[in-house]
């Protein structure tokens, strides 16, 4: 059917004239038929080719969707207005063919437009005067070389083979800081881990297949017999089983080399088969080339020099391999300064500060950048002992105070903007927070670490929150925080602030108190509390109650991690927040651990459900307060089974009924439907998918459906007031109850206590397989108590039920766990190990790895959920590279990301924005390269998100005009933050990008406001922010933070859906779509990405790029596809 | 200026010659009636008192049970002899034949039960790391040697799989991956071996999957009878190598042995290499001796597991021994 509505609407467009082709595109991309639109406008250029205004729509078009025909159609489209000489036409096509070109790597192409326009008379750009050549630098780049091919190297070193050669031997570095040493057992020095002895060892065979390889460095055996074979056998540890000819075989001689050939990717099946069939076998051997920064000699000390190699020099220096690291994080003319001023041994004795804290370093025209302006100046002067003016000798100083107290500050302070770092920087506050952080005893420094250790700084700094008058916003008051400190409830917190708390008198106090906090290797449970009452105030339509906020702060310790709960509804009111408390609270009193569980679990998905309808808006925010309140009240006193089944029964009908879904369907319907999300008409094929999916999971974990224990849960009540027994429907509910047929357990109860994990949870599904429904309800149908009481039996499965609806909300893509273990969902644990209490601590994955347990599973409460099964699932990943690993932190958050948020609201309006401003961004840059003051401009833009390492390197790309390549180094967040700030203020001349955004503002400014662009298209960031809420903060990328890992990094990248949002509107996919395409392409993200390090960023946009061009690729081919079959 | 006019007679005339074309369309459209088909592919060994395989039976010779139920064998097959359709009275003939003569579920393509697709599972942990190499050159050795008509894949994992050659005839192709495999770290054996199943589920035909690991898992997070059932409903069987010996893990040698025996394949603890390539061979020989059978389940009320025995009818057969999986869970 679209093939022949493409024939009809094909045949259509060549009876009309070129106005109505445009008029008829124009309706159809109104109708969100942009596809079709495209098919009309390029079938009304196929057939009037030459025509300028078909031409002009068509590019104009492309040109918004950011379509590759673009930069083509504009050539014949200047073709066109060049024969028709029409010059004003011409100034404006060459000028986008300027700009196409440039994004398009093409830089003569550029040029030639570029003379076109202004040939024509164009006038922009006057300033342009030509590109360099090839960058120009102080010094030459120079090279060490690593014996035998990058390859090998790289997979015995663990550095991706995407890596750009500049971030090689820093990538070797940071290997070797981190993984290539440990603590010795005999001494207190470091030893070499197995992983830099291998490296060390390969290097070493490397170096005799170098001497083989010869100064030709080819390694070539031309037959079996040959003299070379036998000493290249010896060199790789194999030798050969059976004589030369068709037997041949290669078999292990020595297996430490054979190891090293095999791990490094010698080509030993090649050789084997050269061998073999008695053909030349040739390998390339020439040693990779590695650029390196000022030249070997100057990290080498005159011993070393004359010593050896620089490879061994380094890989055996783990303090040359950090200042190394921290040199390539400066930006280049920083670096050359600090090279310049200091000599290396001292800056090798600081190398760790400038490893964590150097990134953010910059000297422009001989002077520091520091926090705080001129405002801050003599501040920074009295705490370093140098005036930033001085440039190298103000770091020169930062770096050696304190071991690293001030370098962090100053690096904390310099990756926030706006009125937090106004606060911060004032310089009383700037110098009482410093020496709160830095203490009296200031070893060991934050930098000590291979891990930053100063996480909680960079958490409060960036998570602080500061009102009109730029004052901290103190969640409660004063006393509330002066009261924590002082009667701290859970364990001392610092006896120095306890005796000072009785004196705090104003906000500032109470900052300076967390500040002090920061720089304890123990848990920082007030800073934990401050961030998540913050947050939990930062989007209430009324902040909380001093009492309320008391009552949080006292009780974080054990309900913390339910907090997120209360950030889904900014309504909800402080007593239902006291309410939980308690009930939460007398439902952990419960002494039979069995209904203790069953209550908890039970409790805990219905108020997930409400948390999941709340976010998605299916629960109107005025009726969120009253439903939770309802909700939760039944379970303040759960004493026996029936009446947590109740409990239960009630808190569905009140779901249901708050978001007044239709009730022509059964319930199981209705709440599948909500948890799908709630679609337009025009959405049910995705919906139906996204439905189907979830049914799918729900048969694999044998879940009993709602609506047959709400039918058994009615016939028993009838029976126990005198009515008459149903046979066949008991018959039938039973039978469905028994046809669970749960698996058997898989231990024997010696191998279970011997090494299983777990005790309550094969309780709760022993009950279950206990019961024989039937046969109970027939021995006690004449007792109306019994029967009462038999209603219990259904409380575990209708836990279980709504436990498994929380799971298949948030279940990843592929599911593997959910689809094979059919007791995943039934073996949560809720009350965990024996000793611990889990019951509301976030959920976590317990058992893994142990062949005799039955299959890991979750422990704890729901909270956290969505993690735990992405990160329970991701290791059923398959990395598309043989040697790649997936990124165990920062994957289950970019599979959160895509799962959580639902787009079913999203307007076509919002994913056009979020495409056009994409492009618009791209146009920025390639103008940027041809134009210095836009240039000065864009940078400014982009140095509050990116370092300014990166910032100058993408100067220069820019300037050379390899606009493309500086477009590589810019994430779809950024050029998304760049395209809208820009876009605002812009009044040059407006081009159709521009104009575009213009009335996409007009239009819909309520759906492509700030807010609600960064609701729809936002990340949840459930430990920056305590909330499963989407939004976009526009924070810097992270780095990794002790206590987190990559967790936080992953936080903060927020360009994924940014990304696929674009590319659905260059694809023209409709926003519901999104539902079902995020997921998927998200995984395959995740299984190409080919990283480094746990900081490699860029391998997870060069991941994200590759999925993109594959699915274009896919996409083109079948457009394609379906134009060459209506053009038949 | 505007566009070539075209008449509206040729409107017209596009127009109804597609309206024609939709008619047409949905006239001739052919209703399509949608089965659950649950095809059963079970391969079973037989041997004599002596432990010796034999061949040469017929599909005769032997009766399929279902919990009780007699089954018809629909195709049969002897070691790596193409399989062929079983007549009713059956005789037979060869399966090999147009598309409409097939049945659903079973593959019409000549080669789909010509062989065994052979996906092995090499771990490449930790635990591995001593005997990695020699590991490597059993393996090769074991590929070389397999029958012409075997498909093989390398498969190759430490805490994720890694597919290092797809399922293929070229020997060539299975040594390459497997010489290009990479050291890892943590060891998700079954979390592996429930991908390398799933893999093999979508091939048509007889299939095996060789697991060669030293046993111990640390990171998966499925168990091993849920990984077991899996192999067990669709008919796959698994041999494991265990580069370990028979007492140093009891638990993993537990589980080996359970997965094995109930999915109709093998366990090996070969420490040595030596051992380890007897141990292929013995594999090797399995799959060259096996019959392999499919069949549709008669009605039978049991969704739950059902019990399969393979008898042989004639009485010479009562000496033999017959190995097979015993039973499988219905697809839901």
């Amino acid at each position: 059917m679209k093939a022949l509505s493409v024939v009809l609407l094909f045949s259509l467009i060549t009876v009309l004239n070129a106005s109505d082709v445009v008029d008829r595109a124009h309706r159809l991309e109104l109708s969100g038929d942009v596809q079709g639109a495209r098919v009309a406008l390029a079938a009304g250029v196929q057939s009037a080719p030459g025509d300028i205004d078909a031409l002009t729509e068509y590019a104009s078009f492309l040109n918004r969707y950011g379509d590759p025909d673009c930069r083509r159609t504009n050539a014949r489209l200047l073709e066109a207005v060049e024969k028709s000489g029409d010059r004003d036409q011409i100034v404006r096509v060459a000028r986008q063919l300027v700009v196409l070109d440039l994004e398009a790597g093409d830089r003569d192409a550029a040029l030639k437009h570029l003379d076109a326009y202004r040939a024509a008379g164009g006038k922009d750009w006057a300033e342009f005067s030509g590109w360099k050549t090839a960058e120009k630098t102080s010094e030459a780049q120079q090279f060490i070389q690593i014996p035998g091919p990058m390859r090998s190297f790289g997979r015995m070193a663990a550095i991706s083979s995407d890596t750009n050669p500049d971030d090689i031997l820093p990538a070797l570095a940071r290997n070797v800081v981190t993984n290539g040493y440990q603590a010795s057992h005999s001494n207190e020095a470091l030893e070499q881990t197995e992983f830099l002895k291998l490296v060390h060892r390969y290097l070493s065979q490397a170096r005799e297949l170098e001497k083989l390889a010869g100064t030709e460095k080819i390694i070539r055996i031309e037959t079996c017999d040959s003299a070379n074979a036998g000493e290249l056998l010896r060199i790789i540890g194999y030798r050969m089983r059976g004589g030369c000819g068709s037997e041949v075989v290669l078999e292990t001689v020595n297996a430490t080399r054979a190891f090293l050939t095999t791990d490094s990717g010698f080509p030993l099946a090649e050789l084997e088969q050269a061998l073999r069939t008695n053909r030349p076998f040739v390998y390339d051997y020439h040693p990779a080339a590695v650029p390196i920064l000022y030249g070997a000699d100057y990290w080498l000390s005159a011993k070393e020099k004359e010593t050896g190699d620089f490879l061994d020099s380094f890989l055996g220096d783990p303090s040359l391999c950090r200042l190394y690291l921290g040199m390539s994080k400066l930006d280049r003319q920083t670096a050359d300064e600090l090279r310049k001023a200091i000599a290396v041994q001292r800056l090798k004795a600081y190398a760790h500060v400038l490893d964590f804290f150097g990134g953010m370093f910059e000297i422009r025209n001989g002077k520091a950048v520091a926090p705080g302006g001129a405002r801050t100046e003599a501040m920074w002067t009295e705490l370093t002992g140098a005036p930033p003016d001085q440039g190298a000798a103000f770091f020169d100083k930062l770096i050696a105070k304190d071991d690293g107290w001030l370098a962090s500050f100053f690096d904390a302070l310099l990756r926030i903007n706006g009125p937090v770092k106004a606060y911060l920087t004032d310089p009383v506050r700037m110098k009482r927070f410093y020496m709160a952080i830095r203490g009296r005893v200031t070893s060991p420094g934050p930098a000590r670490p291979v891990f930053r250790s100063n996480a909680d700084m960079m958490l409060l700094t960036t998570r602080l929150r500061v009102d009109a008058n730029g004052y901290p916003i103190i969640p409660g008051n004063l006393e509330v925080w002066r009261n924590l400190f002082i009667t701290h409830p859970h364990g001392k917190y610092d006896g120095k602030l306890t005796k000072a708390a009785s004196g705090w008198k104003e906000p500032d106090d109470v900052i300076e108190a967390l500040f002090g906090l920061c720089r304890k290797a123990v848990e920082n449970e007030p800073l934990k509390i401050f961030m998540a009452l913050s947050d939990l105030d930062r989007h209430r339509t009324k902040p909380l109650e001093p009492d309320t906020v008391e009552r949080l702060a006292h009780d974080y310790h054990v309900y913390g991690n339910q907090y997120a709960v209360f950030n889904d509804s900014p309504s909800l009111s402080d007593s239902t927040i006291i309410s939980f408390l308690d009930i939460a609270e007398s439902s952990s009193k419960i002494k039979d651990p069995l209904l203790r569980a069953e209550t908890a679990g039970t409790l805990q998905a219905l108020v997930g459900l409400w948390q999941i309808f709340s976010r998605q808006g299916s629960i109107p925010d005025g009726a969120a307060d009253a439903t939770l309140a309802g909700i939760i009240a039944p379970f303040a006193q759960i004493r026996h089974d029936p009446e947590l089944f109740d409990a239960g029964r009630n808190g569905v009908r009140l779901l249901l009924k708050a978001t007044g879904s239709p009730d022509s369907a059964t319930p199981q319907q209705r709440l599948l439907d909500l948890l799908a999300g709630s679609a337009n008409a025009s959405d049910t094929d995705a919906h139906a998918q996204v439905v189907q999916e979830m049914s799918h999971i729900l048969e694999a974990q044998r879940i009993i459906s709602i609506d047959a224990l709400f039918q058994l849960d009615d016939h028993l009540q009838s029976l126990s007031k005198g009515g008459k027994l149903d046979t066949a429907l008991v018959s039938r509910l039973a039978a469905r109850v028994s046809e669970i047929q749960l698996p058997k357990a898989s231990l024997t109860s010696v191998e279970k206590n011997a090494f299983a994990f777990g005790y309550w949870t094969e309780k709760h599904v022993d009950a279950e397989r206990k019961l024989n429904l039937r046969a109970s309800i027939e021995r006690i149908s004449s007792d109306a108590e019994k029967l009462k009481e038999l209603r219990g039996a259904l409380a575990p499965f209708l836990r279980d039920t709504l436990v498994s609806y929380n799971y298949i909300h948030y279940a990843p893509p592929g599911a593997q766990v959910l689809f094979t273990n059919p007791l995943f969902v039934r073996a949560h644990d809720f009350i965990g190990v024996q000793g611990a209490n889990h019951t509301w601590r976030s959920a976590e994955v317990f058992g893994t790895g142990w062949p005799s347990n039955g299959g890991g599973r979750l422990v704890g409460s729901l909270a956290g959920l969505p993690y735990a099964l992405a990160e329970a699932e991701q290791n059923f990943l398959v990395p598309s590279q043989t040697q790649a690993l997936i990124w165990a932190d920062l994957v289950p958050q970019l599979i959160l990301s895509a799962k959580i948020p639902r787009w079913w609201n999203v307007t076509p309006a919002q994913v056009h924005w979020v495409g056009v401003n994409l492009r618009y961004g791209k146009i920025l840059l390639a103008e940027s390269a041809v134009d210095p003051a836009l240039r000065v401009r864009v940078l400014e833009l982009l140095s509050l998100h990116a370092v300014p390492s990166r910032v100058r390197q993408i100067d220069r790309l820019l300037a050379d005009g390899e606009v493309k390549t500086a477009l590589d180094r810019v994430t779809p967040h950024e050029l998304f933050a760049l395209a809208s700030e820009m876009s605002r203020h812009d009044e040059r001349a407006g081009g159709p990008l521009l104009s575009d955004i213009q009335s996409l503002r007009r239009a819909h400014a309520t759906d492509v406001s700030t807010q609600a662009i960064s609701s729809a298209f936002g990340t949840p960031k459930p430990t920056l922010t305590n909330s499963y809420r989407p939004e976009l903060l526009g924070l810097r990328t992270f780095p990794t933070l002790m206590g987190y890992s990559s967790r936080i990094l992953a936080e903060s990248w927020e360009s994924n859906t940014l990304y696929w949002v674009g590319l659905a509107d260059e694809l023209h996919a409709s926003p519901a779509m999104l539902n079902v395409l995020i997921p998927e392409w998200t995984q395959k993200v995740v299984e190409r990405i080919f990283a480094s390090h746990l900081e490699d960023w860029p391998a997870l946009l060069r991941s994200l790029r590759i999925v993109g061009d594959d699915v274009r690729a896919r996409a083109r081919t079948q457009t394609s596809g379906e134009q060459k079959a209506s053009l038949r | 200026m505007r566009f070539r006019s075209r008449s509206l007679i040729v409107f017209i005339a596009v127009l109804l010659v597609s309206c024609a074309l939709l008619v047409w369309a949905q006239e001739t459209k052919t209703p399509v009636f949608r089965t659950k088909v649950d095809l059963v592919v079970l391969t079973f060994t037989v041997t004599d008192s002596k432990g010796r395989y034999v061949n040469g039976l017929k599909p005769g010779d032997f009766r399929i049970l279902e919990d009780g139920i007699v089954e018809k064998i629909s195709t049969f097959a002897d070691g790596n002899k193409p399989a062929v359709q079983v007549n009713d009275d059956g005789t037979v003939r060869p399966l090999i034949g147009s598309a409409g003569d097939s049945k659903p579920g079973i593959d019409p393509r000549s080669d789909a039960f010509v062989g065994t697709n052979v996906f092995v599972l090499f771990d490449t942990s930790n635990f591995m790391y001593r005997g990695f190499v020699y590991a490597e050159d059993a393996i090769a050795d074991f590929v070389r040697g397999l029958d012409r008509a075997d498909s093989v894949a390398m498969y190759s994992f430490s805490r994720n799989l890694s597919r290092a050659a797809q399922l293929s005839r070229d020997r060539g192709e299975a040594i390459v991956g497997l010489r290009k495999v990479v050291a890892g770290d943590d060891t998700a054996l079954y979390n592996a071996l429930l991908l390398t199943l799933r893999d093999a589920a979508k091939v048509p035909g007889r299939k095996v999957v060789i697991v060669f690991s030293n046993g111990p898992d640390n990171a998966s997070m499925v168990a091993p009878d849920d990984v077991r059932a899996v192999a067990e409903d669709e008919g796959i069987p698994i041999y494991v190598i265990s580069t370990n010996e028979v007492n140093k893990d009891p638990i993993s040698s537990s589980v080996f042995r359970r997965i094995t025996t109930r999915t109709g394949g093998k366990a090996y603890w070969a420490k040595t290499w030596q051992k380890q390539v007897e141990a292929f061979e013995s594999i090797r020989e399995d799959l060259g001796n096996s019959y392999t059978v499919t069949y549709y389940p008669a009605n039978n009320p049991n969704e739950g597991f059902r019990k399969i025995s393979v008898e042989i009818v004639s009485d010479v057969g009562k000496k033999y021994r017959v190995r097979s999986r015993p039973g499988y869970r219905p697809r839901t």
